[in-house]
């Protein structure tokens, strides 16, 4: 099969749904000519003209208000912010409107929009740029969350997220971008609320997400040479999260470590070792859950600090050896 | 409500006792510290008595009963109060054995602590502290009816894990000593059916499984059969565990006695003056062995789990035929005594073993054993260690034999010592070190009086 990267998977998830369906438009800083801080729109403007690809002032409130509206009027728009970081001005579009306004008018006015933006460290993009507050935005009811791990997953969540008459808030990881999977060209979605079982083990679950999956997976890798069995759960989307899923894989291995990169204090990884806890993989569990998340202190511009405040692979091997008793 | 009466735990090696005598009709008057009835255990017989004012309200046994450790004997209440029809049964006490072992509760009677009370409930609770389990451990224990707190954790603080309770499981399907001859007579314990609690495989369903029917001997119908029990079985059981579980290494030496055979004649009529009993041999010996403690730590030790224990204390346990049986009585700090006291003590403690009056702590403790058979026409025999200890000496008679001495043949009284020891916990060379230094010590035996 076809290896294209992260972003071009994205690009061509966004191109196919444009080609598709007329009300799909993009609208954000700096994506037309210049395709977009990371280049994902990159050549976009070419195809889809600049009606389509829409250049936006430097107003994330602006942008998710915009998309906001137009989804209202019977738009699809897919909004994009440079930095996940800057949600944080566009929160009172996201979670005080586009959340609820399906709800507040009886299901008489939708949202259709995506709210697409990078997030997480690894690029040396110091404190305002770097973080992963996921867990604000799967607070809120109405809206869904998405954090694809591979090309693969991004193209076909994508799909499904644009279809999605909803307001869906897509993360796609910074440094994920660069990265090459397997994706088929021709047009295919994957369902929200569909986990996936990224390797398959039976000593004990990593449920991670976003940089997270690869990393486990490295993890799983080593251990398999000191036959240590690790299976790896990837959520994909956080809301709707898969539960079933999960709890199945906890119940089969009886112990489970969750990652993310967010910092650990009231990070989603919170939420899922809750839910697990309540669910019937209790039973099964036969060590505490553990979580690991970053460090609660801004994310520091310095590489090294940066790569130490967030989980790497040998704080997840360590993680499971603990978890196994064999640290 | 109507209150339990248990069989009490009088040692940590007790798990039964026979019922010998009821003292009260159902419907009698029970006081506060009234004998209810008597039971036989493995070292004694004793009195229980009650705790609880009331009447008699159920005996749940008949004389002669074999009753496990707190299974409940009877019930004390208001007269009329419903009480069960049958006993529940003490299902943990197989399991529980070791951890119910709170140490000797001699005297105890009617009502034993809360966590020797058996259950076959899943009881998550020791005294006072939660048992750490997982989720999984505790529904494995939930499933199969496993009590979380005979189990040994591996997890952090002791915290039980699925494999905890399947690898107990696995083991308590058998009694320890059932798996120990298993495993030594290559029997696949699977195959064997089990006849205790929840099909446990007792040492007798092993032994039963290893003896061909062909071979097992015609049944003699005028035989006479004694049943194994109380003191018998003790004695049974200590033996098969001390020959199967212990590597025994036997050493023997011959002593020269002549000049232990003058110091008795001469020290007899002034210590019978003074204590009224006969010096014997017997004591000139554990005068002797106990003087060679400081230099010999290792014969005067215990075996404890992977632990040997160099005991402080040096007490001589004292070997002693009763009827149906052997009991070993202990003389305490031997080697702080004098002839006298030691005369005085071992006599004593002879005659108290003998007419069954021995308390549990005169019974317990011993850091060394002598079995001594010199009264028969005994020369040498292989004495069995009495575990946790890790040697005993046997004595035999003393006989006159010709020996060799500076080259001219001489008639000697002479008298064979043997050293069983526990090669687990020591060689055979410190071991003949300490035989060859009692020997030494006996036949010079003036050194004894120092």
């Amino acid at each position: 099969m076809r290896e294209i990267t992260y972003s071009e998977a994205v690009r061509e998830a966004l191109s196919q749904e444009m080609r598709k369906n007329d009300d799909v438009f993009i609208l954000g800083e700096d994506i037309g000519v210049y395709g977009g801080a990371f280049g994902v729109t990159r050549g976009m403007i070419e195809e889809f003209g600049p009606d389509r690809i829409r250049n936006t002032p430097i107003s994330e409130s602006g942008i998710a208000g915009a998309a906001v509206g137009s989804a209202l009027t019977g738009m699809r728009p897919i909004a994009e912010l440079q930095f996940s970081d800057f949600i944080t001005i566009a929160l009172d579009q996201m979670a005080n409107q586009a959340a609820k306004i399906r709800y507040m008018y009886g299901g008489k006015g939708k949202v259709p929009m995506v709210l697409r933006t990078p997030s997480g460290s690894g690029t040396g993009a110091a404190a305002q740029h770097s973080q992963s507050l996921e867990a604000w935005v799967a607070h809120v009811p109405g809206l869904k969350v998405v954090q694809p791990s591979t090309g693969y997953d991004a193209k076909g969540l994508l799909k499904a997220a644009i279809d999605d008459d909803n307001p869906v808030i897509f993360y796609e990881h910074k440094t994920l971008y660069g990265t090459k999977s397997d994706v088929p060209e021709e047009q295919y979605s994957i369902p929200l609320g569909q986990a996936d079982i990224k390797r398959e083990g039976t000593d004990v679950t990593i449920v991670a997400y976003a940089v997270m999956v690869p990393r486990a997976l490295e993890a799983a890798k080593e251990l398999e040479k000191e036959g240590i069995s690790v299976e790896v759960v990837d959520p994909r989307t956080l809301v709707p999260l898969d539960k079933e899923t999960i709890v199945k894989s906890v119940s089969k291995t009886g112990r489970v470590v969750v990652a993310h990169e967010a910092v650990k204090r009231g990070g989603y990884g919170g939420e899922i070792a809750s839910m697990i806890a309540e669910s019937d993989a209790f039973d099964f569990l036969d060590a505490p859950i553990k979580r690991l998340g970053g460090a609660e202190s801004p994310i520091p511009y310095n590489p090294e600090l940066e790569k130490a405040h967030v989980p790497q692979v040998p704080d997840m091997i360590k993680a499971v050896k603990e978890t196994l008793n064999k640290a | 409500m109507a209150k339990e009466v248990f069989m009490p735990k009088l040692s940590s090696t007790m798990d039964e006792g026979t019922l010998l005598e009821w003292f009260k009709e159902e419907g009698d008057p029970v006081e506060v510290g009234e004998p209810i009835f008597e039971i036989m255990t493995d070292k004694i017989n004793i009195e229980v008595e009650s705790y609880e004012e009331g009447v008699l309200l159920k005996r749940n046994y008949d004389v002669d009963a074999e009753i496990p450790v707190n299974a409940v004997i009877g019930y004390v209440g208001e007269e009329g109060e419903d009480v069960p029809e049958n006993p529940p049964e003490a299902g943990a006490n197989d399991s529980k054995g070791a951890q119910a072992g709170s140490g000797e509760d001699a005297g105890q009677t009617g009502a034993p602590a809360a966590e020797e009370r058996g259950s076959d409930d899943v009881q998550d609770d020791t005294e006072g502290e939660k048992v750490r389990a997982t989720p999984a451990a505790r529904r494995v224990a939930r499933e199969e009816n496993v009590n979380l707190a005979s189990v040994q954790g591996s997890g952090p603080k002791g915290r039980r894990h699925e494999q905890d309770m399947k690898d107990a499981l696995d083991s308590t399907k058998a009694t320890p000593l059932a798996g120990k001859i298993a495993g030594d007579q290559g029997v696949d314990l699977a195959e064997v059916e089990g006849s205790g609690a929840h099909g446990k495989v007792r040492k007798d369903d092993v032994l039963q499984h290893t003896t061909p029917a062909a071979a097992q001997s015609a049944p003699d119908e005028d035989a006479e059969r004694i049943k194994l029990k109380g003191l018998r079985k003790a004695v049974a059981d200590k033996m098969v565990q001390s020959t199967s579980e212990i590597p025994h290494v036997t050493l023997t030496s011959d002593v020269d006695m002549t000049h232990v055979i003058d110091v008795r004649k001469t020290l007899l009529p002034i210590i019978e003056k003074q204590t009224g009993y006969r010096v014997s041999y017997t004591e000139i010996l554990i005068k002797a062995v106990s003087q060679l403690m400081d230099a010999h730590p290792r014969v005067n030790a215990s075996l404890e789990g992977n632990e040997i224990v160099l005991n402080k204390s040096v007490n001589i346990g004292l070997a002693v035929a009763v009827e149906d049986g052997l009991i070993v009585p202990s003389v305490k700090d031997a080697d702080k005594k004098g002839l006298a006291q030691l005369t005085k003590v071992s006599k004593t403690l002879g005659q108290k073993a003998r007419d069954n009056k021995l308390t549990p702590d005169e019974m317990t403790g011993n850091t060394f054993s002598i079995s001594n058979l010199g009264m028969y026409a005994i020369d040498s025999f292989t004495p069995i260690i009495n575990p946790p200890e890790t040697a005993i000496l046997g004595v035999g008679r003393i006989v006159e034999k010709p020996v060799v001495i500076d080259g001219e043949i001489e008639v000697r009284p002479m008298m064979a010592l043997s050293l069983s020891f526990d090669h687990r916990a020591i060689d055979g060379a410190p071991a003949a070190a300490f035989l060859t230094d009692l020997k030494e010590r006996l036949e010079n035996p003036y050194g004894l009086l120092i």
